[in-house]
């Protein structure tokens, strides 16, 4: 029996509608009350998949609801005022954990655009995550740079190396590139590791400064939350830009036909350059953050697990959708973290959480909807 | 306007173009047949760029396409309909047609970009149609269509059409040989490389034949369509 049939059976879809939410809702009541709520869930969805396939009911009219225009204009100011208020309701702990998914929605940000926009699978993102967040611990403990003027040095060193890898990777397509990306995500990893006198080995770099700004510290959590925030939010904006311009429409044709691409007088290997430099950026960006906000950074945080972590927010929010990015990486930040009381159990049920968002929405939570508004 | 001059084109050891000559006036039809792997698409690749050449040299307009990079080579008004039509499946149809604009964007303002457009839809009135809908969910004749148009939306001064017949039903072989004639008519000069070799020679003005990486024959359309060896070997009469 394939996945359609399973699709298209009203009883076996509300069975798997049910468990799923069953299996989410089990660590946060006792399994009696998961299994409660399953019987229910389980009674009304078959009960309404069934009326809905015997076709008692008349077909109800299809609506396409367009919100009203004082609602969408609403909608953008309504987030951010919710965004601003947050750190009054949240105790520290959540402050924390929101804090860890706004440096993830920078990372997936910046590998939505090599990934996502341009198609060019990247197995070693973890890599330039590290870079940036080397150079800073390494600048401000070494030379005493600060935070602000470290911003603009992470990144453009970030960049750079995003930019040196590219060049012979470039040469590779597909498969072939995506081992090349996991090499180089491994090496730097490697490098880190074994260069003591730059990066004092396994030991990591400790005693990393906080940000101050106009001589204040930034160092209370609810002020590092609006920091990381005001960082994600300058991305969206020039992501969003650059996407809906010449450049981004270029690497949405490299990804949906490179050969055709080039014969409308593209040129592949450049736009592929800008994609890898542009990406790489907010790796680098996030991680500054991440070192200032840890005040120490070792080998350890920027293994390939965190490469195929990153890639599985693209993927879960959506390939090519940079609202997809960012609600991949807040999901599964935030998953995680509300699967605690599990303990063991807690990856076990994420990962069948993932396998089954991918068996219900390939195109993952936002990829279906097209993101690049081609303006005329 | 074109020319081709000793053209030698290799894939790693093996040789696929050898000495291949080949003139294009303006205005011209021309085609080039030739059974499987006789280098016909080689040489459409290597005229685009995509295929550097071993040696020899091509003058398109008096200007050396040599060490030309593909982009440069579409900036200079040559644009290639690749084999296979390859748009792209997941834009919708106007903005692949926006997205054979692309080169323009630097050469002229968005007015020529409009009027292509139109130019466009007028060749294929189904394409207006569909304006809204995904270039992958076209029937095959459509995505050809499609294909053409895209190409023709960079303002080209030559086509290169490579199989443009290949998997179509008749009917819609037909259509779109009528359309490159009428392509060619408002002023396009066009390079036509052909496995339906009857209907390639009719259209054409001249025609090549090409066989493992040689020309064999050349000469005017007509008159290769009733060459005995010609027929005995591509015609099938």
């Amino acid at each position: 029996m394939n996945y359609e049939t399973i699709k298209k059976h009203p009883v076996l879809k509300s069975l798997l509608i049910s468990l799923f939410a069953a299996i989410l809702f089990l660590p946060f009541k006792d399994i009696k009350s998961s299994t409660i709520l399953f019987a229910i869930m389980f009674i009304f969805i078959s009960a309404v998949l069934l009326i809905k396939k015997s076709q008692i009911l008349p077909a109800l009219p299809k609506i396409r609801w367009a919100p009203p225009h004082f609602l969408r204009a609403a909608s953008v100011p309504s987030v951010i005022m919710v965004f601003i208020l947050l750190p009054f309701y949240l105790n520290d702990y959540y402050l924390d954990v929101l804090i860890m998914s706004g440096i993830y929605m920078l990372l997936a940000l910046g590998l939505n655009i090599i990934v996502g926009f341009t198609g060019l699978l990247n197995l070693g993102f973890a890599a330039f995550y590290a870079i940036g967040a080397y150079t800073y611990a390494v600048v401000n403990t070494k030379l005493g740079l600060d935070f602000w003027v470290s911003v603009p040095l992470s990144a453009g060193i970030t960049a750079l190396s995003g930019i040196v890898l590219a060049i012979p990777a470039l040469r590779l397509r597909g498969d072939y590139l995506a081992i090349v990306t996991l090499g180089f995500g491994e090496i730097a990893r490697l490098v880190l590791n074994n260069w003591d006198s730059l990066t004092n080995g396994p030991n990591g770099i400790t005693g990393i400064a906080r940000p101050s700004l106009f001589g204040a510290s930034l160092d209370k959590l609810n002020t590092y939350y609006y920091l990381v925030f005001i960082f994600v939010a300058i991305a969206v904006i020039i992501i969003r830009r650059v996407e809906c311009s010449r450049i981004g429409r270029a690497w949405i044709s490299i990804k949906e036909n490179e050969i055709a691409a080039s014969s409308l007088g593209i040129n592949t290997t450049k736009y592929k350059l800008y994609a890898f430099g542009f990406g790489t950026v907010w790796a680098g960006i996030a991680g500054i953050l991440f070192a200032s906000k840890m005040q120490f950074v070792s080998p350890e945080s920027f293994t390939f697990m965190e490469s195929v972590l990153i890639l599985s927010m693209v993927i879960v929010g959506g390939l090519g959708n940079t609202f997809g990015a960012i609600a991949g990486a807040f999901i599964l930040v935030l998953l995680p973290e509300l699967l605690r009381e599990v303990q063991s159990y807690r990856m076990l049920i994420l990962g069948i959480a993932l396998v089954l968002l991918m068996l219900f929405r390939p195109q993952g939570i936002l990829g279906g909807f097209k993101s690049v508004h081609f303006r005329r | 306007m074109l020319k081709l001059l000793s053209i030698h084109t290799s894939y790693g050891h093996i040789k696929a173009l050898k000495d291949i000559d080949i003139e294009i006036a303006k205005g011209e039809i021309v085609c080039l047949i030739g059974s499987n792997g006789a280098g016909k698409t080689t040489t459409l690749l290597t005229i685009s760029g995509i295929l550097k050449p071993d040696s020899g040299d091509m003058i398109f307009e008096g200007e050396s396409l040599k060490n030309m990079a593909p982009h440069n080579v579409v900036n200079k008004g040559i644009c290639q309909v690749p084999e296979g039509r390859r748009i792209f499946p997941r834009l919708t149809v106007s903005e692949n047609l926006e997205m054979g604009a692309y080169s323009i964007g630097k050469r002229q303002k968005t007015k020529g970009k409009q009027y292509n457009m139109e130019k466009v839809f007028n060749l294929f009135p189904v394409l207006k149609e569909r304006t809204k809908q995904m270039g992958g969910t076209l029937s095959g004749g459509e995505q050809q269509m499609l294909a053409i148009g895209r190409a023709l939306m960079a303002n080209p001064k030559l086509l290169l059409l490579d199989e443009p017949s290949l998997g179509l039903a008749p009917i819609m072989v037909s259509k779109i040989f009528k359309t490159i004639k009428e392509i060619n008519e408002e002023g396009v000069t066009i390079l036509l490389v052909e496995q339906n070799a009857k209907a390639a020679l009719r259209l054409s003005h001249r025609g090549y034949v090409l066989e493992n990486g040689v020309i064999k024959l050349s000469g005017r359309g007509e008159d290769l369509l009733h060459n005995e060896n010609v027929k005995k070997a591509y015609l099938g009469d």
